[in-house]
């Protein structure tokens, strides 16, 4: 789950031109890859939203499953709570990354492979890695209460890690070079010399990048903004191991109905919600990002 | 019959609505070299690779000596070709590059390196063979893939826009070394370039070709001195139009024309159309051709607007009575005429070349 | 005249308080990123059986012990072969068809490029769920086989995406040349198009490797006693103890991560994974 941004930053074909090009690959060389997407991807997608209607209490009212997700109140506020989970997650990356994507495109110059290096590291690190270490240093012994105990900062260690902005900080963590990666890339492609031009026209720096820098990187900030939200309301584990678990979302909810109560066709109207967000993300996106480019 | 080496019969193609090429013939003989000289979108590139086999021509035939190509893939058609950025392999050496045509033939690797080597001394880059491209100069990775192209013996050689790439004094000089190779080798060639005199310099015939069709096809002098329509005058060069009607034919077969214009001026040129007394003439003289008098003189009245300096010649810009469109004029660096002095232009009968259509 | 200013004077800069003022920030993001795994390193050299500061102690104690409790090197093992496995699947299916999506106009071609890069979008644990049922149904059910299936569906997108986008960027005179030098479709796709498209495959076998090493949330579903991936073991043991155990296989598996990634950025360049 956690490094598909490096990839999924969705440059749109080239154009090409009318004339026929050389082509060595026919129909047929994608056959193998489509026959297994659609059996082992399509059909159990298929299975798994067919089985949210017909399965348990579905059996009688097909829509069962999902009117307990929207109308009772405990489920309907899991789902509030993986909506304002994942929007906040993404407008803190957003706020936190921009600027370090700005100055990774503009000012690192010769440091920009190390600030990439140090990016791209915590993706190589496992998720459980990461969590860790959010543990290690909240915990009651932790770093960071030892060192504010040391200090006199305070007077005995808190119960940092209980609480349930650790769910945040460690969501931030996990997704921020998501965020920052999206960004520089749209960025790197803004040409320097349109911001001279506004310079040299009378822009000051806050107008140069109100009018000139930010709009041109739009692309970049909804492309991290959509990965960033579809990843977060997939995740589970940072809610499980962080937290206490008083943060209770849809993706931990399936996890914890699959692992405790077994009910398979709520479980599975579950994911079909999940499913259908994240298609909806993405369609979203690729739409947003493609009306922009054919204006620029 | 006897077959020439490579015969376009009617081909024809469109993309879409588009179409791409008009019905097309075209012969080339043993050893020729060919110009296709068009703007871009005017099908020289669609011809060129409709004979490569990259394109299926929607009508028509194309033999390579005796034989029909028409539906052969490109391996099978026996080509060699030089594209536009070269399209050097970047993940073979130099040599490796030049021998690949022979290892697709199944040619032993001894004989490969051998042959490879011979043609890289042709090309006189003879120690280069373990060179990587990237470490090669655009001159250099031109005779790369002019050394690849020919390393099999192929029938034909097709030249993309082969000096494209090189910067202004390089082309020059490789203008000559390829001609001089494509001579020397006797390879019936087909060059498609844009640029007016590399097709002039290079090849034997040039075909100037417009709109899917081949306007005007000659030697590069015929071409050039005598341009049939005002594109080939145009595209060849730069051409100064007029437009009259004509009075009547001389004794020895010029016509005198009267210009157009608020101050009526007689003019000869040279045709051998059957002209009408009182038709509509269009006719161009080269910059090169006009002759600049004094005001005193016969000839078209104008006045120097503007020299511009080129090094080895200069151009005046002139405004002539009644024209609302400058000519322009070639002439000798020392003791210019000054810019506004009154000047009469003149021009010998057979520069004067009639135009088929209107201005 | 002009060479009479000898040794001007040298202006000072002007500060740029904003160059500065990003720079702090950056190097504060970047603290933030890495302090908590710098923390696990750390850890991982602690004498304690517990998790506490100050650490009473240096030692390797808890690498000895991913030696003993078998689980670990075991699904480490298994981890290993699922990604591997799984990403030289995700070449067979995925370039083949990515090389046709590439040139292909037709809209077949556009919705197979879709199809190729879904799985992206679809959650892991959705997915995970929901083919667990399908695989039992045709009597695959929880297994090794399952495993590789699974991983194999996620490694197809991120193989098919780079080879797309290096074989977008290759212009066809490649081929088009190796065709009129007399290559057949077979010796043009073997001698021209793989040698060029190669860094695409390897960059993106790469990505499915890492993604598959991490996929917690596919391979929960799928493990038996018998063959478990590593971030399942490593979840389960967390859930029962605290110990630096964790913190010390973490540093292995970063270690193989980095490794991969220093490796990638020699043959490829890491600058051209985030301009793509």
């Amino acid at each position: 789950m956690s490094m598909q941004t490096l990839t999924s930053l969705s440059a749109s074909p080239p154009a090409q031109s009318k004339r026929n090009r050389f082509r060595l690959a026919t129909g047929s060389w994608a056959l193998p890859a489509v026959l297994f997407l659609v059996a082992f991807l399509i059909v159990p997608l298929v299975a798994n939203a067919f089985r949210s209607v017909t399965l348990g209490e579905a059996a009688l009212n097909p829509w069962a499953y999902y009117e307990k997700l929207l109308l009772d109140s405990y489920y309907s506020g899991i789902f509030f709570t993986t909506f304002k989970v994942s929007l906040v997650t993404t407008l803190c990356t957003l706020v936190l990354g921009y600027p370090v994507a700005y100055f990774m495109v503009r000012y690192a110059g010769r440091w920009n492979a190390l600030i990439l290096f140090c990016m791209i590291a915590p993706l190589l690190t496992s998720i459980i890695m990461r969590t860790f270490g959010w543990r290690v240093l909240l915990a009651r012994r932790g770093l960071i209460n030892v060192w504010a105990t040391d200090l006199g900062i305070i007077s005995r260690p808190l119960d940092i890690l209980n609480d349930p902005l650790v769910v945040y900080i460690g969501l931030v963590h996990v997704m921020a070079p998501f965020m920052v990666l999206s960004i520089t890339a749209v960025l790197q492609g803004v040409d320097v010399r349109l911001e001279e031009s506004a310079r040299v026209l009378g822009a000051n720096r806050w107008r140069t990048f109100r009018h000139i820098t930010l709009p041109l990187s739009l692309d970049g900030i909804a492309t991290g903004c959509m990965l960033v939200f579809v990843i977060t309301n997939g995740s589970f584990l940072t809610m499980l191991l962080l937290g206490g678990g008083k943060v209770q979302t849809l993706s931990l909810l399936i996890y914890q109905q699959f692992n405790l109560t077994q009910d398979v066709g709520f479980a599975a109207a579950m994911g079909n919600v999940l499913l259908i967000s994240a298609m909806v993300c993405v369609a979203l996106q690729t739409r947003f990002v493609r009306r922009r480019g054919v204006k620029a | 019959m006897v077959s020439v080496p490579l015969s376009l019969r009617g081909i024809s193609k469109s993309f879409g609505n588009v179409q791409a090429l008009k019905p097309l013939s075209l012969d080339v003989g043993a050893g020729e070299m060919i110009a296709l000289l068009g703007p871009s979108g005017c099908g020289k590139t669609t011809t060129l690779r409709s004979i490569a086999g990259f394109e299926q021509p929607d009508t028509g035939a194309i033999y390579i000596g005796p034989h029909d190509v028409t539906e052969l893939p490109p391996n099978l058609r026996d080509l060699g070709m030089v594209f536009q950025n070269y399209s050097l392999f970047p993940h073979m050496s130099v040599g490796e590059n030049v021998a690949f045509g022979l290892k697709m033939r199944g040619i032993a690797r001894a004989d490969r390196e051998r042959r490879a080597r011979d043609l890289l001394k042709l090309v006189r880059l003879g120690d280069f063979a373990d060179r990587e491209i990237h470490q090669l100069s655009g001159g250099q990775q031109q005779r790369v893939a002019l050394a690849r192209a020919l390393v099999t013996d192929p029938k034909i050689l097709l030249l993309d826009e082969p000096l494209g790439a090189l910067d202004k004094n390089l082309r020059e000089s490789m203008q000559f070394e390829l001609r001089e190779i494509q001579r020397r080798l006797g390879i019936t060639s087909i060059l498609v370039t844009h640029d007016q005199e590399e097709a002039l310099t290079m090849s034997d015939r040039v075909a100037v070709m417009s709109a899917g069709e081949i306007v005007q096809i000659g030697a590069p002098a015929e071409v050039y001195e005598k341009p049939v329509n005002r594109f080939v005058a145009d595209f060849l060069g730069t051409a100064n139009i007029f437009s009259g009607s004509a009075l009547a034919p001389e004794a020895d077969g010029t016509w005198r024309v009267a210009l157009s214009g608020t101050e009526p001026v007689e003019a000869r040129i040279t045709t051998n159309k059957a002209l009408a007394a009182g038709e509509r003439v269009t006719f161009a003289v080269r910059p090169e051709r006009l002759l600049i008098g004094p005001p005193d003189g016969p000839g078209l009245t104008a006045r120097v607007r503007d020299v511009v300096y080129r090094g080895s010649f200069l151009t005046y810009e002139l405004d002539a009575a009644g024209r609302t469109t400058p000519l322009f004029v070639y002439g000798q660096t020392r003791a210019p005429v000054p810019v506004s002095s009154a000047v009469r232009l003149t021009w010998e009968p057979d520069c004067a070349v009639l135009l088929e259509g209107r201005a | 005249m002009t060479a009479s200013h000898v040794n001007p004077p040298r202006r000072r800069r002007r500060p740029d308080y904003l160059a500065w003022g990003l720079g702090i920030w950056v190097v504060a993001f970047m603290t933030f990123l890495l302090f908590p795994i710098a923390a696990v390193v750390v850890v991982s050299f602690s004498s304690a059986t517990y998790i506490a500061f100050p650490m009473p102690g240096l030692s390797l104690r808890w690498y000895a012990r991913i030696f003993e409790y078998r689980p670990f090197i075991d699904s480490l093992i298994v981890s290993l072969q699922i990604a591997i496995g799984s990403a030289a699947l995700g070449i067979l299916f995925g370039v083949p068809a990515a090389l046709w999506v590439a040139r292909s106009k037709t809209s077949a071609a556009a919705l197979i490029g879709n199809l190729l890069l879904a799985p992206i979008s679809v959650p892991a644990i959705v997915l995970g769920f929901s083919l667990l049922y399908l695989l039992s149904a045709i009597g695959v059910g929880i297994s090794f086989a399952a495993l590789l299936i699974s991983h194999t569906v996620v490694a197809i997108p991120y193989i098919s995406r780079t080879v797309l986008a290096v074989y977008r960027a290759l212009p066809p005179d490649f081929e088009e040349a190796a065709s009129v030098l007399g290559a057949t479709r077979w010796q043009t796709l073997y001698h021209t198009t793989l040698p060029l498209v190669r860094p695409g495959i390897f960059a993106g076998s790469l990505f499915a490797v890492l993604i598959s090493l991490d996929n917690l949330p596919l391979s929960f579903f799928f493990g038996t006693a018998q063959s478990n991936t590593l971030p399942v073991v490593m979840l389960s043991y967390m859930q029962s103890q605290f110990d630096p155990s964790i913190a010390a296989i973490s540093t292995v598996q970063m270690l193989i991560a980095v490794t991969a990634l220093l490796v990638l950025n020699a043959t490829y360049g890491i600058d051209r994974l985030t301009a793509a």
